[in-house]
């Protein structure tokens, strides 16, 4: 087994204009994905994020407030799994809800460093 | 975990939301308070992607109320927030305002205020769509068969009109409540008929209408000073209807006739609900509204085992007292093709040659079908083709279309066999 990262890009609720009745439906997909991922037990960890933040950079560690990227390109937040391979991560990630808003799933295999 | 959360509660909750922070910060701020209230869904969607809280609806309203803190300070309202809670007559501590009781207080007079009568009806419409059902512009537009920019317009105008005209966010009281009720009354009815009597929606949209209306005159009814008969009526009248939903549209969103109806789709909940209402609003020999003489009508047709077994005779009556109440074209009409039921055809004729058809706009249509009818019953094929002729140019709807063609192949072979 191998764990990977999702990473949820774009799709940023709002900016969509979404009706409350559009938002319960999708909340309602999470949970049917949370929940069948939580059944094959290939979840270890998982949040959401906001859209603002700080950022701190340069050498004078110069702090900025965000949001840092258009909404297109924001990380809205995260799954880690752990499954076999890319493809059966790529398998776990078709049921991500927000395809249809223009976001997307990045995976990402978290690197293990050899003792 | 999805079974948990209840039907709509996101859309009904934004109502409430909205309410209560529209009592707070008045309604010169409703967008901003609009902008909060999706906030704070879309706070919910990611935090309970992982945990749903025990009672999600007072999650929200507690996330509401931290919110209108927040809005205090965007709104710079902070300064005069004591002064405005803490004295006058109204003085209300900010966490009251969050209790059950006063967010239902709050709905209403969002209702009341909505269905003003000094604001255009089309815009109250989609108004109390939008704050009171939490629609969007979008599901407003395809609700009511406009444009989405024509929407945002209307709801402009109504969001403007508010501030401008100075309406009061209130429940009136005295007789000015009995005639502001009749307005709102009115909205729920127009608003009940768009999901109901409209040709060219799906039937999800149309439930959607139907169940806001039903929810609205409930919400009216749960206030003791607004449980009045005719309110009662209406919420029997909307119940009798309800019932019929399932089986008045077929698989292609058509309006099926109530001759063809199958009446094992009836919903007998809700006309148990309705028996109900009804019950209440003829308590005490009350005067009668427009809406107890629907009702009573609708009743007689759900009472029916089959079409053949309709009590003509009693919608006949309620029919002509409601048309004493309401001399309109439409109900004129009704009775016409009642009394031609009853095979009253001298009084049918009679019916009919006083209405003014024009006046029945999209229903001209059925004017020429019945006076068809009519004809067809006194033997005289030509002018009942002539007839139902007019009314086949006239009528848009597919399966009305087709039950009229029928009926012309009917006329015509009667004349084949004489």
């Amino acid at each position: 087994m191998k764990d990977f990262m999702l990473l949820f890009i774009g799709s940023d609720y709002v900016t969509q204009g979404l009706s409350p009745e559009e938002m319960q439906a999708r909340m309602g997909k999470w949970f049917a994905w949370n929940d069948k991922m939580q059944a094959q037990g290939i979840v270890k960890h998982g949040e959401a994020l906001q859209s603002t933040g700080r950022r701190v950079t340069g050498e004078n560690r110069t702090v900025t407030d965000g949001p840092f990227a258009e909404s297109k390109e924001l990380i809205g937040g995260y799954y880690v799994i752990s499954v076999a391979d890319y493809d059966a991560a790529v398998e776990v990630a078709q049921d991500y809800p927000d395809y249809d808003l223009g976001g997307k799933v990045e995976i990402r295999e978290i690197m293990v460093f050899d003792q | 975990m999805e079974g948990k959360i209840i039907d709509h509660l996101f859309r009904h909750q934004h109502g409430k939301m909205v309410s209560v922070l529209t009592r707070i910060f008045g309604f010169e701020h409703l967008e901003t308070i609009e902008d909060a209230v999706q906030d704070t869904f879309i706070q919910a969607m990611n935090s309970w992607r992982k945990q749903m809280p025990e009672n999600p609806e007072a999650w929200l309203m507690r996330a509401a109320k931290n919110r209108s803190i927040d809005l205090f300070r965007k709104i710079g309202k902070d300064k005069d927030r004591d002064s405005q809670f803490n004295n006058g007559p109204s003085a209300i501590a900010l966490s009251e305002m969050f209790l059950d009781d006063e967010i239902e207080d709050s709905q209403l007079k969002m209702i009341f205020t909505a269905c003003h009568p000094l604001l255009d009806p089309k815009d109250q419409i989609a108004f109390a769509l939008k704050t009171i059902s939490g629609f969007s512009r979008k599901e407003i537009a395809a609700a009511l068969l406009s444009k989405e920019d024509n929407i945002k317009k209307r709801l402009q105008r109504a969001r403007k009109y508010i501030v401008k005209l100075n309406l009061q966010f209130e429940i009136p009281v005295g007789e000015e409540l009995n005639v502001r009720l009749d307005r709102v009354m009115e909205v729920i009815y127009v608003l009940f008929n768009e999901g109901f009597q409209s040709l060219k929606k799906d039937k999800l949209i149309r439930k959607d209408l139907c169940g806001e209306a039903l929810r609205l005159c409930k919400i009216l009814l749960n206030k003791k000073a607004l449980q009045v008969p005719k309110l009662h009526a209406l919420f029997a009248l909307l119940c009798f209807h309800s019932s019929r939903l399932e089986s008045k549209i077929g698989p292609n969103n058509e309006i099926i006739n109530l001759a063809d109806q199958d009446r094992r789709l009836w919903y007998f909940p809700l006309i148990a609900m309705g028996n109900d209402a009804m019950n209440k609003a003829v308590e005490n020999n009350v005067k009668m509204s427009s809406y107890h003489y629907e009702a009573a009508i609708v009743s007689e047709h759900l009472r029916a085992s089959s079409f053949e077994k309709t009590n003509w005779t009693m919608i006949l009556k309620w029919y002509l007292e409601l048309y004493a109440l309401q001399p309109t074209e439409n109900n004129l009409l009704n009775i016409s093709i009642v009394q031609i039921q009853l095979k009253q055809f001298d009084e049918a004729l009679k019916s009919l040659t006083n209405i003014n058809q024009a006046k029945l706009q999209q229903r001209e249509y059925l004017y020429y079908a019945t006076f068809a009818e009519y004809f067809h019953h006194q033997g005289e094929v030509v002018k009942s083709i002539h007839h139902i002729d007019r009314a086949l140019e006239l009528v848009k709807n597919e399966s009305e279309r087709d039950y009229f063609i029928s009926k012309k192949n009917s006329y015509q072979n009667k004349n084949a066999r004489d």
